[in-house]
């Protein structure tokens, strides 16, 4: 990861996040969320915006903040900010869609858990400017959506022949059922590193 | 020391602080959410139908809460029958299920099911809350006090057979749903005197 810290200019940053150090298939963080939210596609993409949102507003909060922020505490606190900001983001969904609200049930709290948040926080963050760490915090979520959202696309398609839940498959098309049980993702995202890293390989990214 | 434990104190403070007031501004917005949820699952339970939310809260006038037993039942007129509904809640595969289930005067026939929150695995168990599922209550026989649950299919249209069909990949969802609602119909003829 020294290789992110020393990314200084957006662009790099950007290009960094989304792909040759993506929080998914580099990084393997936010795994258990990859698992859980990605047999909808509805769902995957609003909690990834949710993610994108928190990721980025919480960068920059503790960017803004860490001059002021005892070394020892500094985990708790970022743990606060993090869970501040997703709270407002269950409470807005349970006012103005609460029907998605419903539907995702449980996961959006679980956001506070995912791990690119804190990893960003304190790898980026505690080191970067506010503006620079919310950038980093916005294209990080980016990533993270793009192979959850890849993965839901398979998997809803498969699962349930629908896209967005619009059916789109052939009527005599019969539904995987294990494209839409957690293992499915399992095998999903091994390919998606797989492809991932076979072409950075190739593209002498990776050391 | 003294200024980590006071940054920390502030930063809590100041945290909390703004989301009281999140929750306080959006509070009323979620209760009335909750509150339409509720009368719209009550109302599709009872088989009245309604499109927007003001048509839910007009018609909604029109239910009335009698006890009968030990029973809170909420009851209305709808297509000139006098139907009956139950909220219910049970232990689903993951968590609770919690719903109404109407029934006509004597409990012979279900007029509609409408499930208000569960917890089990979106896109198998989930599937209780799909139309196709609820929609085999609306004005199923009940036989012998029952209602079976038969494995598999895509929505049993037959009102007069006493089945339904269960969900593909979600036999103890199935399980439960048929645990729940047939000890609620048995409460509820309990209550409204019907033998079928």
């Amino acid at each position: 990861m020294s290789d992110t810290a020393t990314a200084k200019n957006p662009g790099d940053v950007f290009r960094r996040n989304l792909w040759t150090n993506n929080p998914i298939f580099m990084q393997v963080l936010g795994i258990c969320s990859a698992l859980a939210v990605t047999n909808l596609l509805t769902n995957t993409l609003i909690m990834t915006i949710g993610v994108v949102f928190v990721t980025g507003m919480s960068s920059l909060t503790v960017s803004i903040l860490k001059s002021l922020m005892p070394r020892k505490v500094r985990m708790i606190v970022q743990t606060l900010i993090i869970a501040f900001y997703v709270i407002i983001v269950d409470l807005v969904l349970k006012a103005y869609l609460p029907t998605v609200s419903k539907s995702l049930g449980p996961y959006v709290g679980l956001i506070i858990t995912n791990c690119i948040i804190m990893g960003r926080a304190e790898a980026f963050a505690q080191s970067n400017g506010p503006i620079l760490s919310f950038w980093d915090g916005i294209t990080s979520g980016m990533g993270y959506m793009g192979v959850l959202l890849a993965i839901a696309f398979v998997r809803e398609l498969l699962g349930f022949g629908a896209l967005f839940g619009y059916h789109v498959m052939p009527a005599g098309f019969v539904p995987w059922i294990i494209m839409v049980m957690p293992p499915s993702a399992f095998f999903i995202l091994g390919v998606v590193i797989w492809i991932g890293k076979a072409i950075l390989n190739k593209q002498g990214e990776l050391a | 020391m003294l200024y980590t434990v006071v940054f920390t104190f502030i930063v809590c403070f100041a945290f909390v602080f703004l989301l009281s007031l999140t929750n306080e501004a959006t509070r009323p917005k979620v209760e009335f959410n909750q509150e339409v949820a509720r009368q719209q699952a009550i109302l599709s339970a009872l088989g009245v139908s309604f499109s927007t939310p003001q048509e839910v809260e007009q018609k909604y006038k029109n239910v009335e809460t009698v006890k009968k037993g030990n029973m809170t039942l909420y009851t209305t007129t709808a297509n000139g029958e006098r139907v009956y509904a139950h909220q219910f809640s049970g232990q689903g595969l993951w968590g609770t299920i919690t719903g109404v289930l109407g029934v006509n005067s004597d409990a012979t026939k279900t007029v509609g099911l409408e499930i208000i929150s569960h917890s089990e695995t979106p896109g198998l168990g989930g599937r209780i809350d799909e139309a196709w599922f609820k929609k085999q209550f609306d004005g199923e026989t009940i036989k012998n006090g029952t209602i079976q649950f038969t494995s598999g299919g895509s929505g049993d249209t037959n009102y007069q057979d006493g089945q339904v069909d269960g969900i593909t990949g979600a036999s103890r969802t199935t399980d439960s749903m048929r645990t729940i609602i047939n000890r609620e119909i048995s409460n509820l003829q309990a209550a409204l005197g019907g033998n079928a």
